[in-house]
């Protein structure tokens, strides 16, 4: 009695213990059958509820109004802009059950520096829908307002950092389609299927990139704002990349500059033509704003850049040699692809990264292992599941793999010098041709298999192979991965995915696929076997 | 219609990569050059030395091995090929040009590539110690600053290598000459093919399909003699009395080397008149002009990129003049209408496609048939059935027209 | 008692009673609830019925734009 009064005080204090030997959480226990709502929310011990209730939860509702009042030029506008998109009204408004999903189980400096990037990606989203709605001709009437004036829509995988030159001038990058879709997956991935199903209506093939298909069938369904004069586009990630940008330029039937990223990178010839193919691509904004290029809006900013990617390096650093790295691994790939893709227009990125080193120091200094029950140090290849990107969280939780990087981290990995202007556009060349999915992807598949290289980098002992089914480029590798895996004896496993297409393969289908490697490869028990198997099929 | 004399020849030479031509050519002591893009000039390829074989994988239904490497969610055509390659049928090549210009192919070329790297093994497909692949970058753009690319990518990865590795004169000369020779096949292949233009065309697209498919894949010089004596015989070929088909239609779409698919089309009355697809002859027998002034690798360049109509092109206004293209096509052809297929999982033409069926019904009025295919077309029964109902539509057409 | 120290006690009870009624919603997490059965059926509803542009029979200009 008197024990059993001792561990409930202890569990009321500290939170139950993770494992099931320590009479542990049960964190699966939590969840309702298929909505994947919380029958209530996780007692993680007094602080650490209180800090989330407090400090994640509480405040991140509040800044989310603030952002709101600081971003948007006029707050009407926002709830206009909530009424008439469905990526915006469906997705983001249960935004504060990303981070449950993403934070579950965590405690302590894995708590609160896994938040940090969280809020970091919440204050961006906010800024680039207030971007969104305050130039939105729709929202004013069909009004062509000064913020449309000065706004600059590109492909969402066109590096914000491409636009810097007119940023002092008042003018914002806006990535089309980054809000609508990309993060929309994360958040929500009902949305995204209305999309993909729009696309398909008008008789595209259900087999080609699913991201693509999501990004021309938001134009399909006629979701995109009315909110710049012109647009460029790119060829990242795909050859479907390539074909949604000339579906989208029927629709959007605006000026439409290509910017091609080339595909042999690592030939010096291949560089020469991109810089010059950047220049055009300046050129024509120059043309269409009537603003000249700006080299100091530049360097400003590029320095900030710079400072954020040696932030990076950093926290690396810390990551591959020791185990006092606080980030959880959905949180590290998020904030990394989210803030180098979107680049420095705000404070929010330097601001989260500071708080995450101070917090990660601590950890050092203080020899706090925010991960204390990691089996396998994992490193994720190839591109994540989207409706999924938590499984990382899951799988700590589970089975004790921490995410410790991801591949689409390791793209954009450079500085880009400013000493003078043809360093700058050599590097800045380098940068865009090394952008997400593609660094890895294409330009000979020796780079692909640059995983040994990394794995050995961050100390990793397992790699988590993601499997996107409809991707050329990563299934035209799948038999020499295979090979390869087994010549060097390495534990991996396949997750299946259709990047943001829950329907293709489920949540609950990946989670079983990983369960199956751990016990019948590995010879695992669960650490929490609650979570094994539970049906949230109707989650967002 | 009387049969083309060397028809069954040709239909012969096209049943596996390595035919009757190829091999004397090898035994003559040059050098084959596989290539499988328009993108790699094949003129380039077809430098005194060497000869260009644009890469096929006839009959090949069941990839199995190249689907545990490729997956089986690449494209098929893709898959043969790999498959091909790795049961030995491309070791007659010395040379594979490549290209990154789709990624189930450059995937499928990055296999035959020696990395000679710790990260992964080679594969050594090509068992031949001469065999090198190697890529050249392609821009996605017709301007200038592309040209320029294009010519510096060309000299640096097609000419030098073929010099270096087999002593290839890869002098202007060299070139002119080349240059003027396939403009004599591109030449005899329109000249062949502008039959296909009379009211009553004295030639099938499937026959011309066959012709076509034998000036890409056998050397230049040993395939046209024969060309030249099918052009002369088709001067005095008389077409049936009565015309053997309902309607015309413009083949276009995204890779197809497979003449039955061709022959199938027109089993259903179709007679394919026009042929823009990849390994069509709409682009790549357009001749090459060598202008004053310009090296001929330049305008070499330059033609490539000018005359494609790859949906792989990403410049705003060339996205929607290829469209109009097509349109223009099917007046020239005097087509009744036009058949869209793309390949299984092409990327590219999947969207493509799409947009081409709504605009050219819409904006030119064209009949459109809209399909997806694979590369070897094993389910012939549902394409037939589409096909006939295309036929039939188009004849509803031009009877409410009062045609 | 002092007014001050009213005030303060009142503030001190309504500071408490929202604190606690905050963490009700927090930890049973009825805004998720909320959200979910009622805020994003009601807004599928009303984006699934909007009326929308047909974008197919947008006009597409083979010559509208110059080469950029």
């Amino acid at each position: 009695m008197a024990k059993n009064i001792k561990k409930a005080l202890k569990d009321f204090w500290y939170g139950k213990p993770h494992t099931a030997e320590e009479g542990g959480r049960r964190l699966g226990e939590l969840y309702e059958d298929k909505t994947g709502l919380l029958k209530h929310r996780e007692w993680r011990g007094v602080k650490d509820t209180f800090y989330y209730m407090y400090m994640i939860w509480g405040y991140n509702y509040v800044h989310m109004i603030t952002d709101i009042l600081k971003y948007s030029n006029n707050p009407i506008d926002f709830v206009k802009g909530t009424w008439r998109y469905r990526w915006m009204g469906q997705t983001y408004l249960p935004v504060i059950h990303w981070f449950e999903r993403g934070l579950q189980g965590m405690r302590g400096e894995a708590l609160a520096a896994s938040a940090w990037h969280y809020r970091a990606m919440v204050s961006a989203s906010i800024q680039q829908i207030c971007n969104f709605f305050n130039a939105d001709t729709r929202l004013h009437g069909g009004k062509e307002n000064q913020a449309y004036k000065t706004s600059i829509y590109a492909n969402e995988t066109t590096c914000g950092t491409m636009f810097y030159p007119w940023m002092d001038a008042g003018y914002r990058y806006i990535p089309m389609e980054m809000i609508p879709y990309f993060v929309t997956c994360h958040v929500n991935s009902h949305t995204v299927l209305n999309y993909i199903d729009a696309v398909q209506s008008i008789g595209l093939p259900g087999d080609p990139c699913p991201m693509c298909q999501a990004e021309a069938g938001i134009f399909v369904l006629d979701d995109v704002p009315d909110s710049a004069p012109f647009t460029i586009t790119c060829n990242e990630a795909c050859d479907a990349s390539v074909s949604t940008s000339t579906l989208q330029d029927w629709f959007f039937d605006k000026p439409l500059f290509s910017l091609p990223m080339p595909m042999q990178f690592d030939d010096p010839l291949v560089k020469k033509y991109c810089m010059k193919e950047i220049e055009e691509c300046w050129k024509f904004i120059e043309k269409q704003t009537g603003v000249p290029f700006n080299w100091d809006s530049m360097v400003k900013r590029l320095e900030r850049q710079n400072k954020l990617q040696r932030d990076e390096w950093e926290k690396w650093e810390v990551a591959g040699k020791t185990d006092y790295y606080p980030i959880n691994g959905v949180a590290q790939a998020l904030f990394r692809i989210f803030s180098t893709q979107y680049g420095i227009q705000g404070d929010f990125w330097e601001e989260a990264s500071e708080k995450v080193k101070k917090i990660m120091y601590k950890c050092v200094e203080k020899k706090i292992n925010p991960f204390p029950k990691t089996r396998h140090r994992v490193i994720a290849w190839s591109c994540a599941p989207l409706y999924f990107s938590n499984w990382c969280t899951w799988a700590y939780n589970c089975w004790g793999l921490n995410c410790i990087i991801n591949m689409d981290s390791l793209m954009f990995n450079m500085e880009i010098r400013t000493d003078s202007y043809e360093n700058m556009l050599e590097d800045l060349a380098q940068y865009h041709m090394w952008a997400p999915m593609r660094r890895m992807a294409v330009g000979g598949m020796h780079h692909i298999f640059e995983l040994w290289e990394y794995m050995e980098k961050f100390n990793c002992d397992m790699v988590a192979m993601y499997d996107q089914l409809q991707c050329k480029g990563m299934q035209g590798v799948h038999g020499l991965f295979e090979d390869e895996f087994r010549k060097r004896n390495i534990k991996a496993f396949w997750m299946p995915h259709a990047l943001p297409d829950c329907r293709t393969v489920s949540r609950a289908e990946i989670r079983r696929q990983i369960n199956d490697y751990m016990t019948t490869v590995m010879h695992e028990e669960p650490l929490d076997p609650s979570l094994l198997d539970f049906d949230d099929s109707m989650t967002w | 219609m009387r049969d083309l004399k060397h028809l069954i020849y040709f239909e012969n030479l096209l049943q596996e990569a390595n035919n009757d031509l190829v091999k004397q050519a090898k035994a003559e002591g040059k050098r084959a050059i596989g290539y499988t893009c328009y993108f790699m000039p094949e003129v380039l390829l077809d430098l005194p030395g060497c000869f260009s074989v644009r890469l096929r994988a006839p009959r090949c239904t069941s990839p199995d091995i190249a689907t545990y490497y490729l997956s089986g969610r690449v494209c098929h055509y893709a898959r043969s090929l790999m498959e091909r390659a790795l049961e030995g049928g491309y070791n007659f090549l010395d040379a594979q040009m490549a290209t990154e210009t789709c990624t189930a192919t450059a995937r499928f070329q990055e296999h035959l590539q020696q990395k000679h790297l710790d990260s992964v093994d080679d594969m050594r497909i090509i068992d031949n110690d001469d065999f090198f692949c190697e890529f050249s970058d392609i821009p996605f753009k017709n301007n200038d600053i592309s040209y320029e690319h294009f010519e510096t990518q060309l000299r640096a990865h097609v000419l030098e290598p073929l010099h270096e590795h087999f002593g290839i004169d890869t002098s202007d000369e060299a070139i002119r000459a080349t240059v003027e020779k396939h403009n004599e096949i591109c030449r005899l292949i329109n000249e062949i093919g502008d039959y296909r233009k009379l009211d009553n065309p004295t030639i099938t697209g499937y026959e011309f399909h066959v012709i076509q498919l034998v000036s890409l894949v056998c050397p230049k010089d040993l395939i046209l003699p024969y060309l030249r004596e099918t052009a002369e015989e088709m001067k005095t070929r008389e077409p049936d009395d009565k015309k053997n088909f309902r309607c015309k239609v413009v083949l276009a779409g995204s890779e197809n080397d497979d003449p039955d698919f061709t022959k199938l089309i027109e089993s259903c009355g179709a007679l394919v008149v026009c042929d823009r697809f990849c390994y069509g002859a709409v682009e790549s027998r357009v001749p090459i002009v060598l202008e004053e002034g310009k090296s001929p690798l330049r305008c070499i360049a330059e033609h490539y990129l000018k005359t494609s109509n790859c949906p792989r092109f990403m410049p705003q206004d060339e996205m929607r003049a290829r469209k109009k293209r097509i349109a223009d096509l099917a007046k020239e052809y005097h087509a009744d209408g036009v058949i869209l297929a793309s390949n299984k999982f092409c990327e590219y033409w999947s969207y493509e496609r799409v947009i081409d069926t709504f605009i050219l019904k819409r904006d030119f009025g064209l009949p459109v048939c809209s399909i997806e295919k694979e590369y070897i077309n094993s389910a012939s029964g549902q394409l037939r059935t589409r096909f006939q109902a295309f036929v039939e539509s188009v004849e509803i057409k031009h009877i409410q027209e009062g045609k | 008692m002092c007014k001050i120290g009213k005030f303060f006690l009142k503030f001190l009870g309504i500071f408490f009673a929202a604190n606690a009624l905050l963490f009700v919603v927090f930890f049973f997490d009825l805004d998720g609830k909320l959200m979910f059965n009622v805020v994003e059926p009601f807004l599928k509803k009303h984006y699934d019925n909007m009326p929308r542009r047909d974008r197919l029979q947008e006009p597409y200009d083979m010559d509208k734009f110059p080469k950029y």
